[in-house]
């Protein structure tokens, strides 16, 4: 599906329940447009994995995520053969008593090859949304690797051939920040900061996301959650935890904050000791 | 290419901008952003431009800046309460360091030829720039190993964990058994190391010749990262690693300590733990911190940093030149509060004391 422009994209995500602001909506226009890399950076938990899953459902594409961790090689990430089944098979290819020049083209024959998400995405093209998350949690070394297959958006497996992808698909990045990525990756690539978003725009949010809360609950937590960040907290809660805590506080049956249902709840927002000693001091002001 | 030539002005203007910023702008970035701005209606021209031309968090106040020189349209986005102090920073003058470098006897007697084990347990703080110079030489010989750390990707080793992929391999020169065997094991990699120098006042001086001695011995080495802190911090890792190690101190000096000296060591960590806490940059990294603690902030501050540093780092080493001095006892309040976090407690007041430190760092695997 293509779309004709950004307001049409970015009424097709909000179909879908995902509120992108204006600058993503664009950013992920250009990167339709251009066929080009999108690199998502952010605070934790202002949906950067979740608008490549929305960006899939509204363009008809299938999902293939890459989870990225430290040591992931092009064996986790591109393809890997099945060696168990491949030694099983050479020992009844010996006995069979094939035409030894042919065994090699055999034991690395198509049904051994294990697929990996970005052997898959290369494979579906223009068909896939290839979401590459956490990529800073990779070493430089993938993250050369990953340049290579971005760039020709291409695979060559020494004993099969060189695969292409007919388009390249639409390729998501995020990145936690935990190192700078590499220069030559990001010039690759469009790139976009996701910020928090006004308390109008999470209210908007956490009721679609929350179906069962009441307007009201929504705009309390919406409201309470924006103070929370202007506060010197080790890990600020994201609107990913504001949905969370409406979700918590909605299942104990409140219909509007106070300053002992938050307490109550508290751990759906706030994920660290040393937060919670604080906020827990400054909760009745901020309520 | 835009629809009208006379757009190309602006948009050329905001790359010149943006590069007098210091923002590196290519010209690919440059053309992805004309590709960009021709797909999107002219309203959307701001959004455009951001997400080709830069790929920084760090970048969007200088670009929002360069935008609206260029194209003349407020983005509404005004430069935060940081940014503003730090700018006013460089323009207050700089104290302690010229004062501290002054201080040391520069006389043609003072003899050079004292002999390189005299000058070893020298403190830094007595020697003259010469000797200071000659030690900067001898340090170069010094050699920084940090300990190494597992990583999780894995080489071919002569035993460990069963290498699927070599054994096949092997297995079809042997008509498919696998009889020769190979094996892979995880990495090892050198630990990063972070380095935090007090520039304030009197520390200057012993500040200056770590910093020589982490030039000379991690020039080539591997990952590090120092910053200078005074009642501020700042990142100085790129200007150590380019710059003269004497520039780059007192650039640094210049910017983080106020008419009044003093040290805010909690504060300044506390700053570190914000932003790069996450990182790399802290995270199982071995932290060397080169002050006197004496600090005019909260000591309580400075002891709940240091805990959280404690956690974050691999290991967290304290040199204070006080230390050297007989009968020092850590009782400054600062001091006190840090020393349950410490691993490691010395002087590193002169080169053998130095010579002593690159020996704990490298045990302190």
């Amino acid at each position: 599906m293509a779309f004709t422009g950004v307001d049409q994209l970015e009424a097709a995500l909000a179909g879908e329940s995902y509120l992108a602001d204006r600058g993503l909506a664009v950013s992920v226009y250009l990167a339709l447009t251009l066929r080009r890399p999108l690199l998502l950076e952010g605070e934790p938990g202002v949906g950067k994995t979740e608008i490549a899953r929305t960006l899939a459902r509204v363009t008809g594409a299938e999902l293939i995520r890459l989870q990225c961790y430290e040591g992931i090689d092009a064996a986790q990430a591109l393809y890997e053969w099945d060696y168990a089944r491949q030694l099983l098979y050479a020992r009844t290819l010996q006995d069979g008593g094939l035409d030894p020049s042919r065994r090699a083209a055999e034991l690395y024959g198509p049904e051994f090859l294990v697929e990996r998400p970005l052997l898959r995405a290369v494979r579906a093209g223009a068909g896939a949304v290839l979401l590459i998350d956490e990529i800073d949690r990779a070493d430089e070394e993938f993250e050369a690797f990953l340049l290579e297959v971005l760039a020709d958006a291409a695979v060559t497996i020494p004993e099969i051939g060189t695969i292409t992808a007919d388009a390249p698909p639409v390729v998501v990045l995020t990145s936690n920040r935990t190192r700078e990525l590499h220069d030559a990756l990001k010039r690759r690539c469009l790139y976009h900061w996701i910020d928090y978003p006004g308390i109008e725009r999470e209210t908007a949010i956490i009721r679609l996301r929350a179906p069962e809360a009441s307007e009201a609950l929504a705009r309390s937590v919406a409201e309470v959650v924006a103070r929370l960040r202007d506060l010197d907290l080790v890990k600020r809660p994201g609107p990913a935890e504001a949905i969370d805590w409406t979700r918590a506080l909605a299942a104990i049956g409140i219909g509007r904050i106070d300053a002992a249902s938050a307490a109550e709840t508290l751990g759906a927002a706030v994920k660290n000791r040393d937060d919670m000693a604080l906020v827990r001091k400054i909760l009745p002001e901020v309520v | 290419m835009p629809a009208a030539p006379g757009d190309l002005g602006p948009a050329l203007a905001l790359a010149r901008g943006l590069r007098e910023a210091g923002v590196p702008v290519g010209t690919g970035r440059v053309l992805s952003m004309a590709r960009g701005a021709e797909a999107v209606g002219p309203e959307d021209l701001y959004w455009a431009a951001r997400a080709t031309l830069i790929s920084r968090r760090e970048d969007l106040p200088a670009f929002d800046r360069a935008f609206e020189a260029a194209f003349g349209i407020e983005t509404g986005a005004p430069p935060s309460g940081q940014e503003i102090a730090d700018r006013l920073s460089t323009v207050v003058a700089p104290s302690g360091l010229t004062v501290a470098a002054g201080d040391v006897d520069d006389s043609p007697e003072s003899n050079l030829a004292s002999g390189i084990d005299a000058l070893r347990t020298k403190s830094f703080a007595d020697c003259t720039p010469a000797e200071l110079a000659l030690l900067a030489r001898l340090m170069t010989r010094l050699r920084l190993d940090p300990p190494m750390r597992r990583t999780r990707r894995r080489a071919t080793a002569r035993s460990g964990d069963p290498d699927l992929r070599r054994t096949l391999r092997r297995a079809m020169r042997t008509g498919g058994d696998p009889i020769d065997r190979a094996w892979r094991r995880r990495r090892v990699q050198p630990r990063r190391l972070l380095l935090l120098f007090d520039v304030s006042g009197s520390m200057s001086t012993y500040s200056r010749a770590l910093a020589m001695f982490a030039h000379a011995a991690l020039r080539t080495g591997p990952g590090w990262e120092a910053f200078a802190f005074g009642t501020r911090l700042t990142r100085m890792t790129r200007a150590l690693g380019t710059a003269d190690p004497d520039l780059a101190f007192a650039a640094a000096a210049a910017e983080v300590t106020d008419w009044d000296g003093g040290t805010r060591i909690g504060e300044s960590l506390k700053r570190l733990l914000d932003e790069h806490g996450r990182t790399r940059v802290v995270r199982g990294a071995v932290c060397v911190i080169l002050s006197d603690g004496l600090e005019v902030g909260d000591p309580e501050e400075l002891g709940r940093q240091m805990e959280r540093l404690a956690r974050l780092a691999h290991r967290v080493i304290w040199l204070n030149p006080l230390k050297g001095s007989h009968g020092y006892e850590p009782l400054a309040r600062g001091m006190a509060a840090a020393l349950p976090h410490i691993d490691v407690f010395r002087a590193g007041h002169n080169l053998q004391s130095l010579e002593e430190v690159a020996e704990v760092i490298q045990r302190a695997g």
